[in-house]
Formats: C-alpha cells, sequence, structure tokens
C-alpha cells in the first residue's frame, strides 16, 4: 500500500515535470519565434547580418592581409659604381620594396620619411664598390628604417639582411669556392610552404568577424526591448529567467552560425585556402565560441540602460578581445599578467581553433585546451548574465542598490544611539535629515 | 520666420543653439554614457596597450638530438646561449609534427646522426629545421635569428672555417626609435581605433532618433536639417575631443611614449579627424532604419577595416589602386600616420599638410554625404 503511493507519488512527479518542461521548451519557441520574426521584419538589418560580414570578408580580404609589399624607399647612391647599382637593383628586385625615389644627401631623404613619403633609406657611402674588391674588408650599407611602425621596419631590416646576405654569398662564390661551413640548415616552412601571408590574416578576419556579429546581436536583442520598456511586459508573462535567456540566446546562436558557414564556404572557395582539418569539429567549437559571445551579449545587455550605452560596451569588450586575441600580438609575446588574463579572451583560443584546424589540420585532440577553455568561458559569462538577471531588471543599477542599503544601514545605525540617549540631538538630526525628502 | 518646412536654409543661430543644448543634455543626462563618450578612448586605449611589451621576443624550440655528443651538444649551447630561443628536448619526428600541430613550439630543429662525424671531418652536416609557416612574420623572424646562430657555432667549431666577414654588411637603424619598442609605435596607432568609440555613439545617436520617431516631431518644428546636423555634429565632436586629454595622458604618462610634436598641432588635426568620422557616422545612422542595425554597420565599418586597412600593422601598398582608394576613405588611415608622425617623429603641421589635407576633404565629402542622405530620409 505504502509502496504503491509512492510509485504513483513518483510516477506523477515524474509527469510533472515532463509536462513542466515540454511548457518549458513551449515559451521558449514562442519568444524565439518572435525574435526570428523581429529579424525577418527588418530587411535592412537581416542584410547586413547575412550578406554584409560576406562582402567585408571578401573586401578586406582582397585588399589586406597580402604581407608588407612595396615599402616606398629611397636611395642615397653617392658610391655611383656598378656595384652600387647592383646593390640598388637587387633591393628593388625584393617584392617588400618599391624604389621611392634617389637623394643626394641623407639630410634630404630624411626629410622625405620625416614628412611620411618613405619608410626606408638605403645610404650607400663612397667607396663601396672598392670595399667589394678587397676581400679582406667588407662593404657596409646603411638602411634607414622608419621605426614609427615597428611591424614594417623589422619587415625592413630583415629583408635588406637578406639582400646582403645574397650577395656576399655571390661574391664569395665568384673569388673562390669556399666550403660552405661545417654546418647548413635545411628550413622547412610547414603548413605554409609558399610562406603566404593570407591564410594567417584571413582566419584573424574571420573570427573577429563572427565574434562580433554574434556579440552585437546578442547585445542588442535585450538591450532594444529594455530601452522601449517592452521587456517589462515580458516580465508579466509565465517566461521564467532561463526562458528568456535562452529563447534570446536561438536567433543569435543560428545568426553566428549560418554566418560562420557561410565565410568558411568563402575562404575555400573564393580565397582558395582548403580546410585541412574537419569541418564539423571546427563548427562543433564554434557553438561554444558563439555562446560565449551570447553570454557577454546578455550581460551587456542587462547591465546598459540604453542602446547606445549597450554599444559602447559591445565595441569596448570588442577592442579588449581582439587586444588579447593574439592577433595584434601572439599571446606568448605578452608580458606575464596579461598573458594570464588574456586565457579569459575566448577570442584567443578561438584563433588557436581556427587556425589549427583550417591550417595546421589539428584535431580535436591536440586541441583539448582552447576547446575546454573556451567551454570554461562560456559557461563562466553565462553564469554571470544569469546572476546579473537574477539581481533583478527594474531601472535600479547595482550602484543605486548599494547606496540605499548603505543609506538604510546607516539609517538604523543612527536610529540605535537615539533610543538610548533620548535627548534630542540625534533626533534634530534626522528631523534635518528628513527635510529634504 | 514662420514655418519655412524643411529646406536648406540660413542657419539660425538661435535654433542650432537650442538643437546643441538638447544635444549635450542627451549626453549629460545619463552619466553612464558621459563617462563612456569621455573616458572610454583612454580605457580602451590602456588595455590595448598593456600587450605590448618593450622586449624583444623569443622563439619555441624543440630540439631532437639524433647524435648525442659533444658537438651537438654544444650547436644545442649555442642556442641557449642568448636569449631568443627557449628550448626544450624531444625525441622523435612524430613529436615535432605534433607539437607543432597543437602550436607548442615555432620550430622543430633535427640534429642528424653522425653529425659530429661529418663536421669533423670537414664536411657539411646539414640540420633540418621544421618551421611553423603560419604566422610568417613570426617564421621570418625565427629564420633569421636560427642561421645567424648556426654560423656563430660554425666560426666556434672549425678552425679552417674562419667567419670571414661577410662582404656586404649591413648597418641597420631603426629611426626614431633606436630600441625598437612594439609599444611605442603600437600605442599612438591605437589612437584613431579607441576614437570609434564615441563617433560611433554619434551615429546611435541619430538611428534612435528615427527609430522612436522623434526625429518626425523635430521636423515640425522650425528647426532645419542643417541646424539639426550641425547641432549633433558640435556636440559629439567636442564631447570626444575633451576624451583627448586622458587618451594623451594615458599614453605619455602610463606608457611613456615620447611626445616629440606640438600639442596644439594633434588638438587641431584631431578635430579634424572627428569631423571626418562623425561625417561617415552621420551617413551610416542615415542609411539605417534601427540602432541595431546602425550598431552591426558601425562595426563594419568603423572596427575591422580600422586594424587591417589603416596601415597599423602593414603600411599602405600605394601600387594596389582599389586598395588605396578604400584606406584613404577610412579618415582613421590619416590619421594613424598623423598620430604616429606627431607622437615619435615630431612632425610640423607643413610636413603633415598631405594626412591633414586628406582629412578635411574627407570631413566635407563625408559631411556633405550626410546632410544629402539625411534630406532624401526626411522627404
Amino acid at each position: 500500500m505504502k509502496t504503491m503511493r509512492k510509485r504513483n507519488f513518483a510516477a506523477s512527479s515524474m509527469n510533472n515535470l515532463t509536462r513542466r518542461i515540454v511548457d518549458h521548451l513551449h515559451r521558449i519557441w514562442g519568444l524565439a519565434l518572435k525574435e526570428f520574426q523581429q529579424l525577418s521584419r527588418d530587411k535592412l538589418l537581416l542584410a547586413f547580418l547575412i550578406i554584409a560580414p560576406l562582402m567585408e570578408l571578401l573586401l578586406m580580404g582582397a585588399l589586406a592581409g597580402g604581407g608588407i609589399r612595396n615599402l616606398p624607399l629611397a636611395v642615397v647612391d653617392q658610391d655611383r659604381t656598378r656595384a652600387s647599382r647592383d646593390l640598388v637593383a637587387k633591393l628593388e628586385q625584393r617584392d617588400e620594396f618599391r624604389i621611392m625615389g634617389y637623394g643626394d644627401s641623407v639630410e634630404e631623404a630624411r626629410s622625405w620619411m620625416q614628412g611620411g613619403d618613405v619608410s626606408a633609406i638605403a645610404v650607400i657611402r663612397p667607396g663601396y664598390g672598392a670595399a667589394l674588391t678587397d676581400p679582406a674588408r667588407s662593404a657596409q650599407v646603411q638602411i634607414i628604417a622608419d621605426g614609427s611602425n615597428q611591424v614594417a621596419s623589422t619587415v625592413t631590416l630583415a629583408a635588406s639582411e637578406d639582400v646582403a646576405a645574397e650577395l656576399s654569398r655571390d661574391l664569395v662564390a665568384s673569388h673562390q669556392s669556399a666550403g660552405k661551413g661545417p654546418v647548413e640548415l635545411r628550413i622547412v616552412a610547414r603548413f605554409n610552404a609558399a610562406m603566404e601571408d593570407q591564410p594567417h590574416s584571413i582566419t584573424a578576419m574571420l573570427a573577429i568577424i563572427v565574434f562580433e556579429i554574434a556579440l552585437v546581436v546578442a547585445a542588442q536583442s535585450i538591450a532594444r526591448e529594455r530601452e522601449n520598456g517592452t521587456l517589462e511586459q515580458l516580465r508579466v508573462t509565465p517566461l521564467g529567467r532561463l526562458d528568456l535567456m535562452i529563447g534570446k540566446a536561438l536567433p543569435t546562436l543560428v545568426v553566428g552560425l549560418v554566418d560562420f558557414l557561410l565565410l568558411v564556404g568563402l575562404v575555400v572557395i573564393w580565397f582558395d585556402i582548403p580546410v585541412r582539418g574537419s569541418v564539423f569539429v571546427l563548427t562543433l567549437l564554434t557553438i561554444p565560441f558563439v555562446i560565449a559571445q551570447i553570454g557577454w551579449g546578455t550581460l551587456i545587455s542587462l547591465i546598459s540602460r540604453t542602446q547606445q550605452q549597450a554599444m559602447l560596451f559591445v565595441f569596448a569588450l570588442a577592442m579588449v578581445e581582439v587586444a588579447f586575441s593574439g592577433f595584434l600580438v601572439p599571446a606568448s609575446d605578452m608580458p606575464g599578467i596579461m598573458q594570464a588574463v588574456s586565457y579569459v579572451s575566448s577570442l584567443q583560443h578561438y584563433l588557436v581553433i581556427v587556425r589549427g584546424i583550417a591550417l595546421r589540420g589539428a584535431s580535436l585532440r591536440t586541441l583539448w585546451v582552447p576547446a575546454v577553455s573556451l567551454a570554461g568561458i562560456s559557461a563562466g559569462v553565462l553564469m554571470l548574465a544569469w546572476l546579473r538577471l537574477r539581481i533583478g531588471l527594474d531601472s535600479d543599477s547595482l550602484r543605486q542598490r548599494l547606496v540605499r542599503a548603505w543609506r538604510h544601514l546607516g539609517a538604523r545605525w543612527s536610529e540605535r544611539p537615539s533610543r538610548s540617549r533620548p535627548d534630542g540631538h540625534s533626533a534634530k538630526k534626522r528631523e534635518l535629515k528628513r527635510e529634504p525628502a | 520666420m514662420g514655418r519655412s518646412g524643411y529646406n536648406w536654409g540660413l542657419m539660425s543661430i538661435n535654433r542650432f543653439k537650442s538643437i546643441l543644448s538638447k544635444e549635450y543634455r542627451h549626453i549629460f543626462r545619463e552619466p553612464r554614457t558621459l563617462w563612456m563618450v569621455f573616458l572610454s578612448p583612454a580605457f580602451v586605449l590602456i588595455a590595448l596597450s598593456m600587450v605590448f611589451t618593450s622586449g624583444t621576443t623569443r622563439v619555441d624550440l624543440a630540439v631532437w638530438d639524433q647524435d648525442r655528443t659533444a658537438l651537438s651538444r654544444q650547436f644545442i649551447g649555442t642556442l641557449t646561449s642568448d636569449d631568443d630561443f627557449s628550448v626544450r628536448r624531444i625525441s622523435g619526428y612524430n613529436d615535432i609534427e605534433s607539437s607543432l600541430t597543437a602550436r607548442r613550439i615555432d620550430a622543430g630543429v633535427i640534429i642528424p646522426p653522425g653529425f659530429a662525424d661529418t663536421v669533423q671531418s670537414g664536411s657539411t652536416a646539414s640540420i633540418q629545421v621544421l618551421l611553423d609557416g603560419v604566422d610568417t612574420l613570426a617564421a621570418g623572424e625565427a629564420t633569421g635569428s636560427l642561421l645567424g646562430h648556426a654560423s656563430k657555432f660554425g666560426a666556434e667549431v672549425s678552425q679552417q672555417y674562419v667567419l670571414s666577414p661577410p662582404s656586404v654588411q649591413i648597418r641597420g637603424q631603426s629611426a626614431y626609435l633606436p630600441e625598437s619598442s612594439d609599444r611605442d609605435s603600437m600605442v599612438p596607432g591605437l589612437i584613431p581605433i579607441v576614437f570609434s568609440l564615441p563617433v560611433i555613439a554619434a551615429a546611435l545617436a541619430l538611428a534612435r532618433e528615427r527609430e522612436k520617431g522623434t526625429l518626425e516631431t523635430l521636423v515640425a518644428t522650425p528647426v532645419r536639417g542643417l541646424e539639426y546636423l550641425g547641432g549633433k555634429l558640435i556636440a559629439y565632436v567636442s564631447a570626444s575631443l575633451v576624451g583627448l586629454l586622458p587618451v594623451w595622458l594615458a599614453a605619455s604618462l602610463l606608457f611613456n611614449v615620447p611626445f616629440r610634436g606640438n600639442f596644439v598641432l594633434l588638438v587641431v588635426l584631431t578635430t579634424d579627424f572627428l569631423m571626418a568620422s562623425v561625417g561617415l557616422a552621420i551617413v551610416v545612422g542615415n542609411i539605417v532604419h534601427s540602432q541595431q542595425a546602425a550598431t552591426v554597420l558601425s562595426l563594419l565599418v568603423f572596427f575591422v577595416p580600422a586594424f587591417f586597412l589603416s596601415g597599423l600593422l602593414e603600411p599602405i601598398d600605394t601600387t594596389d589602386v582599389i586598395g588605396t582608394i578604400v584606406s584613404y576613405a577610412m579618415p582613421s588611415t590619416h590619421f594613424v600616420t598623423i598620430c604616429r608622425a606627431v607622437f615619435l617623429k615630431g612632425a610640423s603641421f607643413l610636413e603633415l599638410w598631405r594626412p591633414s589635407l586628406m582629412l578635411a576633404a574627407l570631413s566635407v565629402i563625408w559631411l556633405t554625404l550626410g546632410a544629402l542622405t539625411f534630406r532624401k530620409e526626411i522627404a
């Protein structure tokens, strides 16, 4: 008898649970449907979300990321021999340089650099040609690179070192058949034998575009309802907090994944960069990445009161994420503390995953560290967003709540002595305090 | 005066002033918006600049020593003699391949068996280097560094092989930043990017009025289009300009970036840049109907190109005509040049006339386009 009732109870509670879950799913689906309808109504927005990212990648990929080419170079040839002209020709042959002009003096060339017309100067002093014929001496060439762009200056110096090494080799070979020396390095560039810059930058653009689209859609969807006051209407419906978050997240997830797949298609078909690893695994790992942005977006839209504020937060976050992503500086070259901070950047882990799978053909097993980190970050950020949702959606900011709690505490504190010492002093003070209110 | 409808006539100072005060009130009403417009550039600049070091970068190396002789250990010793490499031992080709794939190392060095015998017999031993070619810039630096260390080892080891001075020697010099610091070069270059924050706020302010329908209320008043846009422009340009001070303080005091130029020149050219950018933002705000769409479009117009097209990392290749036109249409491209020149080169106005003129032209173009698209929208 007793066990029967227990079983009955268990069965009914099971029924209850399934019914509740079905109810929740029903509500979530309703909200998601409304979101999709809203999205499809704004045709221009939809075009920006789907077509604009493709156009952007097409344009950026075609125009940028091809590596440093055609840096304007000024030549100051004070030697004017065949050897010096030979050197200038060798410099001109490099992809990195384009000869902009010939200067008579270093000062003249420096003034060009000051105005930003040239980014490198090659100075060939008199006696360069003569020094070359003397095997005991070495002929010197001065290269002045514009250090205000560090990347370009590094490339300038490396390329001119290459030219010098090539010239030295040629000269030694023509003088005598000297040996190569005891060691020789046979260098093979893996994953990118032709040393092309494009795959590296295109993958960064892909990750950044998916990142920004997911973040914006997520951040503006709640901020918009809040600014228009429709969020309060949603709150009086039976939608729970979790329902609200999931229902709002679904459209973003769909938009993010659709964009991702379209962009990958563009990278493979148009830019002819094959994905060496599994596209399926890459798509699978894109899901936690997009979810992390949904978490950030939800959090941002909960702490900002207007869409303008939400947008400023989105941009600030996007810039910080790009900074830590390893796009500007590899994470291993950052200062120690920043390296630790960069682990919180979902973009950093995602970039490692995209490059790993697409360019290096890595499998999930080699990429488990960034994959787990990505999952951890998305869980953490979603948790924060959920906690913020629990605090309340009313117009009170956290600061106002703290201020009120503080005042409340202060009021209780000032009341206590007044009870024990009814001398009227603190009561008067309270009187005064009350007045402005 | 009367109801003159919505035409472009002479501006009325009074109406312009009331629009301006309305815009200021919008910014000042929400303390959070105020702080974000003023301080967000400095905050973001600090966050972005923190990741750059002034030190040199290290190459992560894995060495598979198949020879295991004193000589091969000496070779590895040469690699570890300075701070260029961080070396770890590894055994097996597959280990190198998987470490490269997992990005644990930048390069793998394989010392063949019989390395010592070959070197001692006077012939050349070849060492194979497997390099991660994905990041070409890093790969190039690693190659140069490895070659340098190999020839140093050659000179140490072989008596017959005297490292003769190379016939042609490069004396490299980095102008303006002799100690070649990444941070000093990047911080001024990032200033245009961080100023896109308040600029985009202007695009959203415009989209908001359209979304909420308050623009139509304004149309019904005698305020004219030019007065309205002028008020928006002045309000956001001046509010952003105040943000230059914390940005400049962060760059010079916090990151010790040398400031060799003239501060007044920087302020004038920043105004020039902000006019052009807010003009572009007005065009963005006019095209779209909702704030959500405005945000997406601003991200696409201001954010990604600012990193990839502005010449921040790759200087613009002027032989590529289309690329140059697109890059030059972006105000941030010219401002990257200007900021670096004013901070690091101490450039004067005469040396910067070209980017300044470009920015002035862009302000005229974008503001005119903004005014034209605005009128169309209302009609």
